[in-house]
Parts: structure tokens; sequence; C-alpha cells
């Protein structure tokens, strides 16, 4: 097992610096000119040549790539877990992170264990009558739900809790601004407004949640039902459960164990999901103002802000990689056939 | 996973589609094949069919539909050729353009794109995939290692910093979703040649004494592409919800292009105000398009599979 999980993570590293030394280079071979961008199309000459020098772009190439990984002497970098400073607010990047990326997590992880507690019901009553009214239904919803613009159907969702019924918060960020936010300890709103005992900002917190979470729980409730749907059906035609029929164990009991191996495979499955909605954020995050990693992704590349548009696609990769290991370890853990 | 592992399973994979395919009924692909067939027609004439001209704004600004209880009113005196007003069946948008009408020529840029990027992947794919399979294992471990880690980048945000960065333009979007999915088909067709490779007719081949590169093209090839034009229909759905979802954070398509993700980003701001109709026909348009092509390629692949 520990060999198992050492070379998972050996390959994971390898990765990430895999994806470092790529995004550095893939975007300055870009034709893109983030100093005529940041100076202003119809600046000076002499503008344009301070801007790139206060950039650090007059440097060559190889010298910019050891300043950013910090082995110049008297400039942290990458290796001390520094991304540097935003091209356009100056600020550190590490700083800008902590604070966007905590949102990103808290919505996208409660969009997740609801369309997991959600989907796992769905798919294992498709998969007790395969063809079944209940299985074809189910079958063209996670079609259906797997394949849609979910910017949109947040949209339609604030049109109708929002502009018709009321229900819902204007779509304008994670709190009221009349609300006081609770100090922050993990940057989560949900969990720092617990700590702090506020209920105030804990109900404002979850009331602005409720259309972002409720968009992302359909559009992902989608694949998952697919998945246990597919492996539900897969454990229900094997040898043992027919052998458990014949022995005349209730078919309550059966779907029970059924349920423990249709789930291992799926969590491998779930890892790779996690890392593309995470990725995919930037979307919903958009349309709700959220102000989390995906909407600061958006800036950051609209503005040609390199050393942000390089930190956020580290923090998301290294995020999604971690997650699918996590996932792919249990799974391994719940099937040892797989740590050969 | 070893190469004997990755058999199995897609051999498992297959066998259980198998088991899963009798009972859904055959409702859902042929409303997909239509929707795709109708997606494609008007990627081609589209703009053609257009009641007002998608670029010229009018002074008749953010007027709504007309009421359903409107309708058979309105058909009526536009048969009998009676003199009616201008009829904007879905409304204008804030600068006065028909919404009907760039809805209509909007797939002109989306199913193109979504199309042109995965036939694109899909020959480099399937000709990478066939290499990965048949090349020695070292040189086919090593395409598949160069396939995760691009597969390990975030698409979206990926393609957020490609497309921008490379200058938006249709061209780059396609370039840029091409090389995106261009892992799924690598590993599809490579799996697939795996299990290909020592089938009856491939040994018979063999046996005749043709080449090993002869056999993979004329052999191999066709039959492990079918999964591939498979998955394609799937794809060509994602890569239009990509396309949209670009140009809505505006990273993709340049106004004033009929696009329908631009057109949703352009009327969202009315929505608050209960202002829907600008952001929400070409939505249903994505919405059933999308469908249709899921639809389609979960068809296909039952079809495939008996």
């Amino acid at each position: 097992m520990l060999a198992f999980v050492g070379r998972r993570l050996l390959t994971a590293a390898i990765q990430l610096v895999a994806l470092a030394l790529i995004v550095f280079f893939a975007i300055r071979l870009l034709p893109a000119d983030p100093v005529a961008r940041l100076a202003g199309q119809d600046a000076s000459r002499e503008s344009y040549l301070s801007s790139q020098h206060a950039l650090g772009l007059d440097r060559p190439v190889m010298v910019q790539f050891g300043a950013y990984i910090g082995v110049l002497p008297g400039s942290s970098g990458l290796l001390e877990g520094d991304f540097g400073r935003s091209w356009v607010t100056g600020d550190p990047i590490s700083q800008e992170i902590r604070r966007t990326l905590p949102i990103t997590l808290e919505l996208i992880t409660i969009s997740f264990v609801l369309a997991f507690v959600i989907s796992v019901p769905l798919g294992m009553i498709c998969a007790l009558r395969p063809g079944g009214i209940a299985d074809r239904m189910t079958f063209g919803y996670s079609l259906f739900a797997g394949s849609q613009p979910e910017f949109w159907w947040g949209l339609l969702f604030i049109f109708f809790f929002f502009s018709v019924l009321g229900w819902a918060p204007p779509p304008l960020g994670r709190l009221n601004p009349m609300v006081t936010p609770p100090p922050v300890v993990t940057g989560f709103i949900t969990i720092d407004s617990l700590l702090a005992g506020d209920g105030e900002a804990l109900w404002d917190g979850l009331h602005h949640l409720m259309l972002p979470v409720a968009t992302k729980v359909f559009v992902l409730s989608g694949p998952i039902v697919k998945m246990v749907r597919q492996n539900m059906t897969r454990v229900m035609t094997s040898d043992y459960v027919l052998y458990q029929q014949a022995s005349g164990i209730s078919p309550g009991r059966i779907a029970l164990t059924a349920l423990k191996n249709a789930l291992a495979p799926t969590l491998t499955l779930l890892g790779i999901l996690y890392g593309y909605i995470l990725g995919g954020a930037v979307l919903i995050e958009t349309v709700f103002s959220l102000g989390g990693i995906g909407q600061y992704a958006v800036s950051a590349v609209l503005a040609f802000d390199y050393p942000a548009i390089q930190a956020v696609v580290l923090v998301i990769a290294a995020i999604s990689l971690f997650v699918y290991l996590a996932l792919d370890v249990a799974h391994a853990m719940l099937d040892p056939r797989l740590q050969g | 996973m070893s190469e004997s592992a990755e058999i199995d399973t897609a051999l498992l994979q297959a066998d259980f589609d198998a088991q899963l395919a009798r009972p859904v009924s055959n409702t859902l692909f042929h409303v997909g094949a239509a929707i795709v067939a109708l997606s494609l027609l008007l990627m081609v004439i589209g703009p053609w069919l257009t009641p007002y001209d998608i670029g010229r704004p009018s002074d008749e600004i953010m007027q709504p539909p007309p009421s359903l209880s409107q309708v058979p009113g309105l058909v009526r005196q536009m048969l009998a050729g009676a003199p009616h007003p201008a009829i904007h069946w879905l409304g204008t948008d804030s600068a006065g353009l028909d919404v009907f009408s760039r809805v209509l020529a909007a797939p002109r840029a989306d199913v193109s794109i979504a199309v042109g990027a995965n036939l694109f992947s899909l020959l480099v794919g399937s000709l990478l995939g066939l290499f990965a399979g048949t090349a020695r294992p070292w040189v086919g471990g090593l395409t598949m290692r160069i396939s995760d880690l691009v597969q390990a980048f975030p698409v979206f945000i990926t393609g957020m910093i490609l497309v921008t960065l490379a200058g938006r333009s249709n061209g780059t979007i396609v370039v840029t979703l091409a090389l995106l999915y261009t892992p799924i088909y690598i590993r599809l067709t490579r799996s697939e040649v795996l299990t290909q490779r020592h089938r009856g007719f491939v040994d018979a081949a063999r046996v005749l004494g043709k080449s090993e590169g002869w056999i993979a093209l004329h052999h191999v090839l066709p039959n492990a592409l079918a999964p591939a034009m498979i998955q394609a229909s799937v794809t060509i759905g994602f890569a239009i919800l990509m396309t949209a979802g670009l140009s809505f954070v505006g990273a993709g398509v340049r106004p004033p292009t009929p696009e329908w993700g631009l057109m949703i980003a352009a009327g969202a701001d009315g929505i608050v105000q209960g202002e829907w109709w600008p952001s929400v026909f070409p939505g249903i348009a994505i919405s059933i398009t999308v469908f249709g092509y899921a639809a389609f390629g979960n068809g296909l692949e039952r079809r495939h599979a008996r």
C-alpha cells in the first residue's frame, strides 16, 4: 500500500514540475504582448521600455525563468512557494489565491457532496430494474443534465428565484454587503461563521450559495447518476450476486453489499470529475460574482497578468491531482486487487 | 496499468455496455439524430435564413416577443399577406437586433468551431493512438505520458489562456479545442488497437506476409475507429458548450458575431430586471443542441455494442 501511494505521489510530483515548465514557456511562446497591454496601446517608446524593464521582461527568458523558480540570488520564487507579485495590482499572488481559492472549494465541495447524495439512490433505482420506467426516466434525465450550459441555467435560476419570486438574494457576491463577514480562519464562510458562532453570517452565506449550488448540483448529477448506474448494473449481473440470489438472501441485503462494490470504482471517476469542475468553476462564479479563483483566473487572463496565470494553473492542477490521488488511494483500499 | 489489464477493462466495458443496451428505447437516438442533422444544416445555411439583418441595429430596442395569445392573430395576418408591424418572434436585444435571426445564424460559429476542432483532434488523435498502440512499448508509453500531461491541465482555464494570448479568433478556438481533445482520441484509439491487434483477421494478414505498418493502417485502424467516431458525437456537444462558455466570459468569439454564448452574456444584465428573452432563447438553442449530440452519441454507442 505504501509503495502504491509513494509511486502515485512521485508521478503527481513529476507531472506538476512538467506543468510548471510548460505553462511558463508556453505563455511566452504565444504571440501576445503583455507590455503593450499593461502600458497601453499608444504608450510612448520610453514608457513601453520602462514598463518592460519594470516587469523584468527585458531579461533573457532563462533569467526570467530563474527568477520565477527562485534560483537567482536575492529573490524568492516557486521553490519557496512564492508565486511572485501580480503585474496589475502589485499584490503578492499567494495572498490573492488564499482569499479566492476557499470560495471556489466551498462551492464545489458542497455541490459535489449534495450531487453525490442525490445521485446514488437514483442510480441504484435504475440498476435494480434495468429498462423499467424509472430507469428510462432517470437515464434521460442524466443524459440531459450532463449536457447543459451551466452558466445559462444559473441565469435562468436568477430570473425565476430572484427577479420573479424574490426568494434568492441578488447575484452579487458571497455575502450581503450589510452583513459583517466572520473573522477569516479558514476562508470558508460557512466554517468561519460557525467557528465565530455568527448565525447571521452563516445564514446569509448559505442564502447566497443556494442558487449557485443548485445549478452545480443539477449539472453534476448527470454524470454521477450515469456512473453509479453503470457500476451498479455491472455488479448486479456478477456471479456473486447471482449466488446470493440463489441462496435466498433478501434483495435489500444484496443491494447493500452490491452498493459497496459499485461505489469503489466510482471514486476514481469522481476524482477526475472534481478536478474537471474545479477548473470549470469559472462560469458559475462569473454568473453569481462569487469572487473565487475562477473569476480571478478570468481577470488574470484578460489582463495578460502572466505570474497570476501561472499560479492559477498550477494551484488548480495541484489540487486536482491531489484529490484524484486521494480518491484513487481510497479506491485501492476498498479494492485490494488494485494495489499490485 | 499493464497492457493486458487495459485490454481486460476495455472488454469488460464493451460487455456491460451491451447489457445496458437492450432496455432503453430508441426514441432518444432518433431525436438526437434529428437535432444533429438540423444543427449541421443550420451551420451551412443558417445565416441565409434570417428574416432580419443580423448585423444592423434598429430602433426597436428590447422588444419582448409577442405573447402566446397574440401568436395566432399574427400568423393569420402574415399568411393573409395583410399589412402588419415588423414581427420579432423572439423579441429584440439591447441593440435592437432580432433575437430569432441571430439564434438561427449562430451555428455558423458554434457548430463549425466544434465540428472543426473534433475533426482535427480525431484525425491527429487516432493516428497518434495507432502509433502508441503499435510502436515499441516504451515509445507508446511515452506518447501516453505526454497525453496524460496535456490532460492534467484544467481544461476551461487552459482554453481561456490559449485563446486569449494567441489572439481571439475562430481559428485559434478550433486549434485550442483540438489540442485539448486530442488526448481523448489517443487514449481511445490506443486501447482499441490493443484489443484488435491480436484478432484473427489481423493474424491472418500477418501470415500472408503483410508488413506491420500496412496491417496497422488497413486492418487495425478502420476497426478501431468506431469508438472514436462515437466519442466525437459526444465531444462535439462539449465543444459547443466550451465555445459558448469561453465567449460568455469574454475569452472566445469576438462580438458582434452571432454566437450563442455572446448573446447570453449580452442579455445577462437584463435578466435581473426581468428582460429574459435576449438570454433565454440562445440558451435553449445550446441546451437542445448539446443534448442532441449526447443522445445521438449514446445511441450510436449502444448500436455499436450490439
